[in-house]
């Protein structure tokens, strides 16, 4: 827990996105594509078991544990959660996602398997990559894009916290060039969104694999990922959008702890 | 403050950001900031913050979504001073 000055509790603020923003159009095109991700649930997750397990031969100390923690901690404490982590290679999400739980039990808790917000230039550029990105719960942002676009994303992921759903975002804003936290490209709408969803406890993880020395795109065959997890509950006394950016530093500060940690043990 | 004053204030916190200085030049109230002066979308944020520091107002989060232009910038800064 962050021993932060706390006046103003995150989420008192509700100020700069909320699902009451959102129009029930938006409102029924995540439920049509909640359900849809649902229904194609046990051939997408199990194609992102295989490819994680079989055809990349990734592995994870500690498996077991990671899996009983995440599990154990989302049942003690219901209500919004937000994923922040660090940001190394462009798979990040699909081997975190795998590494907290495994395939089918995000069948049978839909809810659970988090929403991405991956890069739409990389991700979402032909009909085929967005019929792919929309069935794992990507809700594609284009970084630097209009304003109002990113404020609608925003706002859907507000409406998904406060549904139960997990959410996943990278604070850092891009993969870091530097293989450790990067905050020269901060994304704020991480301090926003939690700001905006009253009680959103924030689930930092820190995902790093033996042989991710230089930045990359894709992690290397067979490569054993250590995954560890902290819990924040951030809050600020500060306002608007310094409001965001405070919340967003806290975010990146634990992420900075939890890299040092992980250096420290590995010394 | 008149509106040159803020006109000139906003110019001189856009400097410490922009990648194109011949585009600060010709600046004006329709120049967009992400795509004229090419300040990185990263940076738009400490751009509004220094905007609150240098006029001493406070901005929201949605306020900040609607800052495109120099001349967003200064009908929202006005607005705020009052």
């Amino acid at each position: 827990m962050i021993a932060a000055p706390a006046v103003e509790a995150a989420g008192a603020n509700s100020s700069g996105g909320g699902s009451n923003r959102l129009s029930t159009r938006s409102r029924l095109a995540l439920a049509v594509q909640s359900l849809l991700v649902r229904l194609a649930g046990p051939i997408t997750l199990t194609g992102i078991g295989l490819a994680m397990r079989h055809l990349y031969g990734f592995t994870f100390y500690d498996l077991r544990e990671i899996r009983r923690r995440f599990k154990a901690e989302l049942k003690a404490n219901p209500g919004p959660v937000l994923i922040a982590a660090n940001h190394l290679t462009f798979v990040d999400s699909p081997i975190l996602t795998w590494g907290l739980a495994p395939t089918w039990w995000y069948a049978l808790h839909s809810a659970k398997m988090p929403w991405n917000t991956p890069e739409r230039r990389n991700f979402a550029s032909s009909f085929l990559a967005r019929v792919v990105v929309y069935l794992f719960k990507c809700l594609p942002i284009t970084r630097g894009g209009d304003r109002k676009a990113v404020t609608l994303v925003l706002d859907k992921l507000a409406h998904l916290l406060k549904k139960g759903h997990l959410v996943l975002m990278f604070p850092e804003g891009r993969r870091s060039r530097t293989t450790c936290i990067d905050r020269t490209h901060a994304a704020h709408g991480v301090g926003r969104l939690v700001k905006a969803v009253p009680g959103t406890r924030v689930l930092c993880v820190y995902l790093r694999g033996d042989h991710q020395h230089e930045y990359s795109l894709l992690p290397v065959k067979g490569e054993t990922f250590h995954l560890s997890t902290s819990w924040l509950e951030p809050a600020t006394e500060k306002k608007g959008l310094r409001g965001s950016v405070d919340i967003t530093d806290q975010i990146l500060t634990r992420l900075e702890a939890m890299e040092a940690a992980y250096f420290d043990d590995r010394e | 403050m008149s509106k040159e004053q803020i006109f000139e204030k906003v110019v001189a916190v856009l400097k410490r950001y922009t990648k194109n200085e011949d585009a600060l030049n010709g600046v004006s109230v329709s120049t967009n900031i992400l795509e004229d002066l090419k300040v990185n979308s990263a940076r738009l944020v400490d751009v509004i913050l220094d905007f609150e520091d240098v006029f001493n107002i406070e901005i929201a989060d949605e306020d900040a979504d609607g800052v495109n232009t120099v001349g967003d910038a200064l009908q929202l800064i006005e607005a705020r001073i009052g």
